[in-house]
């Protein structure tokens, strides 16, 4: 197991620079100049140069990758060709809100994704099963923006009964901080619960239908241990792979909630990055991204053999 | 397993229970800041004016910096941090003497070395500052508040220049940072200005926070345009970045923010029908849209192509789908915009009534068009221009013209804007964007002025005769003399066609009715004093 984590460890090493050497080639073939977007609409081609020059643009490829590559070695993301601030302080003051829109949401989704997707399994083709997957169905197909919106315009404007937008840090208090996070993690929610009770209810049917299964009902085992215990159990992989993708995909960011409900998530600082063209700013959130994606995928892989003893590395 | 009454019961009441914990810890949570401003404005990117002609820098400087000179709603230029200057009798000294009491945010004093090392660097970038840079022979302090600018030669628009509304912000910086060189971005935000930046609350991307500066000493004259006294009647001011303009509506709703800069038009209904909202037009001097044309490549090299463009535009068509409010609209004729000291109708008869495809049509063929392709950069972030560019397009196609949308992002578009190449290698026909009334009125520090080929903006229109005129603007000494040099430069600019007017925006902002004394002026920018909450 030790041997197959450091394994692992060092290929998230081996990922994180790949994704770099891509991110930083893509980045300098795309069309868009970081002097032009600092200079500003009305400035002269001459600011513009005098900019270029100053920020070390004008380099050749290979001796701008040489200094980026260095100060990633050093330990340092770089720091922000707009703000003149370091990368990784930005990004840390972005990680707060998307993490904690991050767990919510996948607090809220799994309760009630897994729940819908048991019961949905357990009446299979009647009417609560039918029900549930038309809401499942309908959480896939509303955009998120849609949802937004609406939830705003209830909760918000109509009954004012929380913020529109916005985010408060956990220490400036637990109320607060759960006040505004309500709607979002309701927003994005949806989709989440929407995926993991079709998976479940999937990875339910398949297992309930198995020898094994029919065998335990007949020797009169309760509806809830064959549920809970025998089939959930068994039905586990999938739904926490499906769980651990959509963590990690919720810590690389949401753009759209963050931008719905001016979230100062992650998912926002890269999108202002890129369409500023702030190379060291998208370079730092795309490797770090890329390293949680691949330790997320990690310990999803772990965790299978808490659930699954038959699962040795 | 049965579900009973009572238990439907208990879910009911937890479920009562549970939906009511928000609005009680909302009530304990959120505290009405009386004496904080939240405004929604905009992005700003950089810290630096003098390294950036962005709206947003240029405001968030007008709150932290100061500036010697100031000009006022009618673009007149007033002393701001200066309390007392002068000019020799041979025009060529010019003594400044600083107002007391002025002190930065570090608590350090403005001293004539401050304003000697901020002059240089502005003057370095800023396209009036060179003027005075390339005339002076001396600039140097005489004392800790005194200093003077010594010229090979009078130059009469010098205060104008340091009043500076169109060109880059001429903050005075201390001078450990007006030491740096102009291309180098000072990031440390400590100006001598009405209201100090609060680093620690500074959240790139999210919010700023300016807190109110209580060392700094207004001017004795009422608050008018850039000029006048800056007396800050709030704690704070909180500017929020809130990308998406439905959500920032929504909050303004709400009550979470005051201030909204540039809600879209077709949203306006909602706030004029709020009763706790009210619009107010605080720039009245509007954004021009204006339409550039390449006129180093086919077929725009050719000025009776140009000249189509002038008949073919009919300002009032393209206002109605770019902006769709009338109220809130004009059409505009002269090179100086609408409501500048210099706006004129010379040499405008010809063209004014535009909306005339079959003169377009038969200009084009004179031209010698023969079916190029006519890419026109459209960038979808800039709704006005994109809304432009679709009825632009659509017109040259009806007359026949090979128009192409060449969608695109913002920061794409300036940086294709520089190509001088063909369209086939990349290049571009025509581009729009938009001057701020206070460009419009400066033409020795906007760009958009200069018709003198591969060293113009972008668009390099060439035409000397212009250029003898537009050189004299710098010894001109008097407002009449100025006035009547730009209906000369109007005359023949309007004959090779620079650019071409769309038409001019007067956008309002919208705010809570709680919030009163909002100062115009013709910038879209909007100051963060005398403002009063409550």
């Amino acid at each position: 197991m030790a041997l197959y984590v450091l394994r692992r460890l060092v290929s998230t090493i081996a990922v994180m620079a790949m994704v770099g050497i891509f991110i930083f080639l893509l980045l300098r073939l795309a069309p868009g100049d970081p002097a032009a977007i600092i200079a500003g609409d009305t400035a002269t081609p001459e600011m513009i140069a005098n900019i270029r020059e100053k920020l070390g643009l004008n380099e050749p490829l290979p001796v701008q990758f040489a200094h980026w590559a260095h100060s990633i070695l050093s330990g340092n993301l770089g720091i922000s060709i707009f703000t003149g601030r370091p990368v990784l302080e930005l990004i840390s003051q972005r990680l707060e809100p998307t993490i904690s829109l991050a767990i919510l949401t996948m607090i809220l989704s799994v309760t009630i994704g897994v729940t819908f997707g048991i019961l949905a399994a357990w009446r299979a083709g009647g009417l609560v099963d039918r029900t549930l997957t038309a809401l499942a169905t309908l959480g896939f197909s509303v955009p998120v923006f849609v949802v937004g919106f609406f939830l705003i315009y209830f909760f918000a404007i109509r009954t004012r009964w929380l913020p529109v937008q916005g985010y408060q840090p956990i220490d400036h208090g637990f109320g607060p901080w759960l006040v505004q996070l309500i709607l979002p993690t309701m927003t994005l929610a949806l989709v989440y619960v929407a995926l993991i009770a079709r998976m479940t209810r999937a990875s339910m049917l398949e297992v309930l239908s198995e020898d094994y299964m029919r065998t335990a009902a007949a020797k009169g085992v309760s509806s809830y241990s064959m549920l809970f215990h025998h089939a959930l159990k068994n039905a586990g992989v999938p739904i926490l792979t499906v769980i651990g993708l959509s963590f990690a995909y919720l810590i690389s960011g949401v753009v759209i909630t963050e931008t719905v409900f001016n979230i100062p998530g992650v998912g926002r600082l890269v999108v202002d990055a890129i369409n500023n063209r702030d190379y060291p700013v998208i370079q730092g959130v795309l490797i770090l991204a890329s390293g949680m994606y691949v330790l997320i995928n990690l310990a999803v892989d772990l965790a299978y053999t808490l659930i699954d003893p038959r699962i040795r590395y | 397993m049965t579900i009973s009454r009572r238990d439907i019961i208990k879910l009911s009441v937890t479920t009562g229970a549970a939906l009511s914990i928000p609005s009680v810890l909302r009530a304990q949570s959120t505290t009405p800041a009386a004496r904080t401003v939240r405004m929604v404005k905009g992005n700003v990117r950089i810290f630096d004016p003098i390294l950036t002609t962005s709206a947003d820098t240029y405001d968030h400087a007008l709150a932290i910096y100061d500036t010697l000179f100031g000009v006022d709603a009618n673009f007149v230029p007033r002393p701001q941090m200066v309390g007392k200057w002068g000019v020799s009798d041979d025009q060529k000294t010019y003594t400044f003497e600083l107002r007391d009491g002025l002190r930065f945010h570090d608590g350090s004093p403005v001293t004539a070395a401050d304003c000697v090392a901020s002059i240089r660097r502005w003057g370095n970038a800023d396209s009036g500052g060179k003027v005075i840079m390339a005339r002076a022979r001396d600039i140097s302090k005489k004392d800790d508040k005194t200093f003077s600018i010594v010229l090979e030669e009078p130059l009469g628009l010098l205060i104008d220049i340091l009043a500076a509304p169109g060109g880059l912000f001429p903050a005075i910086m201390r001078e450990k940072d007006a030491d740096r060189p102009a291309t180098e971005q000072v990031t440390a935000n400590i100006g001598s200005g009405p209201l100090k930046f609060n680093e620690a609350l500074a959240k790139p991307g999210a919010s700023f926070t300016y807190d109110r500066n209580e060392q700094y000493v207004p001017r004795k004259e009422r608050p008018d345009g850039f000029a006048g006294g800056k007396i800050v009647n709030i704690d704070r001011v909180i500017w929020d970045n809130i990308a998406d303009q439905q959500t920032a509506l929504a909050a303004l709703q709400a009550g979470e923010i005051d201030f909204l800069r540039d809600p879209p038009f077709d949203l306006l209904p909602i706030i004029e029908n709020d009763p706790n909202l009210a619009l107010q037009v605080l720039n009245r001097a509007g954004d021009t849209i204006f339409l550039r044309m390449n006129c180093l490549q086919k077929p725009f090299n050719n000025v009776k192509a140009r000249q189509a463009m002038l008949h073919l535009i009919d300002q009032e068509a393209i206002l109605q789908a770019a902006a769709g409010s009338a109220n809130y609209t004009r059409t505009v004729h002269s090179l100086f915009g609408v409501g500048t000291p210099y706006t004129n109708d010379e040499n405008t008869g010809w063209f004014k009534k535009g909306g005339d495809p079959e003169k377009a049509r038969q200009l084009f063929k004179e031209a010698g068009y023969a079916g190029e392709k006519v890419v026109m950069l459209d960038s979808t972030e800039y709704a006005v221009a994109h809304n432009a560019n679709q009825i632009v397009a659509a017109e040259l196609r009806k007359i026949g013209v090979n128009a192409e949308l060449a969608t695109t992002t913002w920061s794409e578009l300036v940086t294709r804007r520089a190509k001088k190449e063909p369209v086939e290698n990349g290049g571009w026909s025509i581009f729009v964007s938009s001057w701020s009334g206070a460009n419009l009125g400066d033409p020795l520090g906007t760009p958009f002025f200069a018709a003198n080929g591969d060293k113009a903006w972008y668009g390099w229109p060439k035409d000397d005769e212009y250029e003898a005129v537009r050189a004299k603007w710098v010894d001109t000494e008097t407002l009449d003399e100025r006035k009547a040099l730009a209906r000369e430069m109007q005359r023949r600019w309007w004959d090779f066609v620079g650019a071409i007017m769309l038409g001019n925006v007067v956008p309002p902002i919208a705010h809570r009715k709680t919030l009163t004394g909002l100062i115009g002026v013709p910038k879209a920018v909007v100051p963060m004093w005398n403002m009063r909450k409550g």
